[in-house]
């Protein structure tokens, strides 16, 4: 079945339903079940805490890496250097999210004017 | 459940906070959100997404992964057996991300349901943003806090990419990265300063260095197989060090 498979108007609603609301919306329920009688101390949730950050790592590498729309157009090397010297002057300036905004930006658009 | 919910659940939140939550629209995370969605609008309608449409996927779906995996999907004409696996691989995330937040926000009377309701406001953003105000926040506002600010982005987000949608907005090509660029940073920059423990500074290092890496041996899968990998890595090392330093 396709997008446009069926002439009703309420068929691309329940596509979207299908195909991207409950294959999302699934895995939220199960985390509520699953830490549902896991104590807030336990060391269980370390581990949780240290694989959901792993994931948004990878997530946050791909989004540099292999980014989609006008990203994409920017050299790699670019969107890779811009990215560190940001992190970077994040951990030298007070580890501030404006400062890491601020520079990654700056050497985002400075390394695509000289390129 | 004896008592009505509504006196049950005025009890035990704290439901000024969820106003507070609202008052974080006005916070750069909640910007660089809006940044985000301001893209996926014109995705959506190059895709051929009605505006009716958008607006319904946006909330409901609400991890923007998954959006751009269902509309690249339905643009290339991929069939729906073939976009729900890609939409539930590239959503496994969700499933730590809850149980990480759970802890947070619940109080000693919370109901599943409660639970199961708000974790479907769960999203990257939303879910960060909580987890670093959580210490300032007394225990029964955390839940309201959390509510609030994951409902006015689900709001924001929707009218700004409708809004793009509608008046077919286009930017200049830097513009438009520029706005892309700021979601990885501010998810770096934030995660570094949410963690508790240095094994997650080690989990975010390990994770951004296996996600290209494992691209390379299983690219369908790479992001949960870093996130797995990475994950798992950082919470040996937490034990050993740990232990280490115990009795």
């Amino acid at each position: 079945m396709y997008f446009d498979s069926f002439d009703h108007t309420l068929w691309p609603y329940l596509f979207i339903l299908l195909a991207g609301v409950l294959p999302t919306a699934v895995w939220r329920w199960i985390g509520v079940v699953l830490v549902g009688n896991i104590s807030d101390d336990s060391e269980w949730l370390v581990l949780v805490r240290c694989v959901a950050t792993a994931l948004v790592a990878a997530v946050i590498a791909q989004l540099i890496f292999q980014p989609t729309g006008a990203l994409a157009t920017f050299p790699f090397e670019v969107r890779v250097g811009a990215a560190i010297l940001g992190f970077i002057a994040f951990l030298c300036f007070g580890r501030r999210l404006f400062v890491a905004i601020v520079v990654a930006e700056v050497a985002l658009l400075t390394g695509y004017a000289l390129y | 459940m004896s008592q009505a919910d509504a006196s049950d659940t005025d009890s035990l939140y704290d439901w000024s906070w969820f106003a507070r939550g609202m008052a974080q629209v006005f916070s750069l995370p909640a910007l660089i959100l809006i940044s985000a969605f301001v893209g996926f609008g014109g995705l959506a309608r190059e895709a051929g997404i009605s505006l009716g449409q958008l607006i319904f996927m946006v909330p409901t779906v609400w991890a923007l992964p998954s959006h751009l995996i269902l509309v690249s999907g339905i643009a290339a004409g991929v069939p729906l057996l073939a976009i729900i696996p890609a939409v539930a691989l590239a959503a496994v995330r969700m499933m730590p991300m809850t149980m990480a937040l759970v802890p947070e926000i619940r109080v000693p009377g919370s109901k599943a349901w409660h639970l199961l309701l708000v974790s479907n406001m769960i999203a990257i953003t939303a879910w960060m943003h909580t987890i670093q105000k959580a210490p300032e926040i007394p225990r029964p506002g955390r839940l309201p806090f959390f509510a609030g600010f994951a409902g006015i982005m689900m709001v924001a987000t929707t009218v700004v990419s409708g809004l793009v949608h509608q008046l077919a907005a286009t930017f200049p090509v830097p513009v438009m990265a520029a706005l892309y660029f700021l979601t990885p940073i501010y998810f770096a920059a934030s995660s570094w300063n949410t963690a508790r423990v240095k094994a997650e500074h080690l989990a975010l290092i390990l994770g951004f260095a296996l996600g290209p890496l494992l691209f390379i041996v299983v690219p369908q899968a790479n992001i949960l197989f870093a996130g797995i990998i990475g994950g798992f890595a950082a919470f040996a090392f937490h034990k050993i060090a740990s232990r280490g330093k115990g009795s």
